[in-house]
């Protein structure tokens, strides 16, 4: 009997095409804007999203200092609700998939 | 003697309201003025209506949130517009009313400011400005919507409310 060496069968994964992958949490970002209140945006931020004062207060610093800030993650429809309620309210808000 | 707060929540749950009839008056002309404009292609309402999806390859998604919500964020404006339209003359307002009061103050400044132009650190318009009196209106809604806020804050707690983040 001879002996066969078989080469061991490498399975070739392809990655999956990032843009398409289901797993990567989708961003609600504020941006700035020289007309909304602070202290509406702060209260926006406890409003919908249940933050504490404190917590509300530094992201809406974060997006008066910065620009811009990332309030909320989740899922596209959970971000697409978001980014509606921030813009009942006046704010300018968009959404993003992370990574 | 002391200064009355312009809106005061009342032990009962609604708020009591004490506006100069100037005020009052300049409010309802505002909201009369907005109304039409909410379905209009004014530059200075497409602030109201800012995109979801920016960057590349994006138009697609755009087009359809747009589909998804301008129908819904339509009606929220109009339907606040409304409520400040219906009330302006009240004495007192149910929590829904004031936060109707509060929308329909905010989209006015931001449609005002949008057309002013304004930014943060900006000068007065010099005295004699076309645009000063627009200006004024501009500053009034921020004081109203400051006080408005700072009513509502106090039913709000300090530590949050995690089950509301879910």
């Amino acid at each position: 009997m001879s002996d066969v060496q078989t080469a061991p069968v490498e399975e070739v994964r392809t990655d999956l095409d990032e843009s398409v992958s289901p797993d990567r949490p989708w961003l609600v970002i504020v941006w700035n804007d020289p007309i909304n209140l602070m202290s509406f945006v702060t209260f926006v931020f406890q409003q919908l999203f249940g933050y504490s004062k404190e917590k509300a207060t530094k992201l809406m610093m974060d997006v008066h200092v910065k620009g811009r800030a990332v309030v909320s993650s989740g899922t596209r429809d959970r971000a697409e609700l978001d980014v509606y309620r921030l813009h009942e309210h006046g704010l300018w808000a968009t959404m993003e998939q992370s990574g | 003697m002391a200064f009355a707060s312009p809106i005061r929540r009342r032990r009962d749950g609604r708020y009591a309201v004490r506006l100069p009839a100037q005020v009052r008056t300049l409010l309802a002309t505002l909201a009369e003025q907005m109304a039409p404009m909410i379905n209009s292609d004014d530059p200075a309402v497409t602030r109201l209506f800012p995109p979801a999806y920016i960057g590349d390859d994006t138009a697609d998604a755009e087009k359809q949130y747009r589909r998804l919500v301008d129908g819904a964020l339509h009606n929220h404006h109009h339907q606040a517009v409304r409520i400040l339209s219906e009330t302006v003359t009240a004495d007192t307002l149910t929590a829904d009313q004031l936060s109707g009061w509060l929308s329909a103050i905010g989209s006015m400044r931001l449609v005002i400011g949008t057309r002013l132009d304004v930014s943060e650190d900006m000068d007065k318009p010099a005295p004699g400005d076309p645009s000063a009196s627009e200006h004024a209106v501009f500053d009034l809604l921020g004081m109203l919507q400051a006080t408005i806020v700072d009513v509502l804050a106090e039913d709000l707690p300090d530590e949050g409310e995690p089950a509301r983040a879910l």
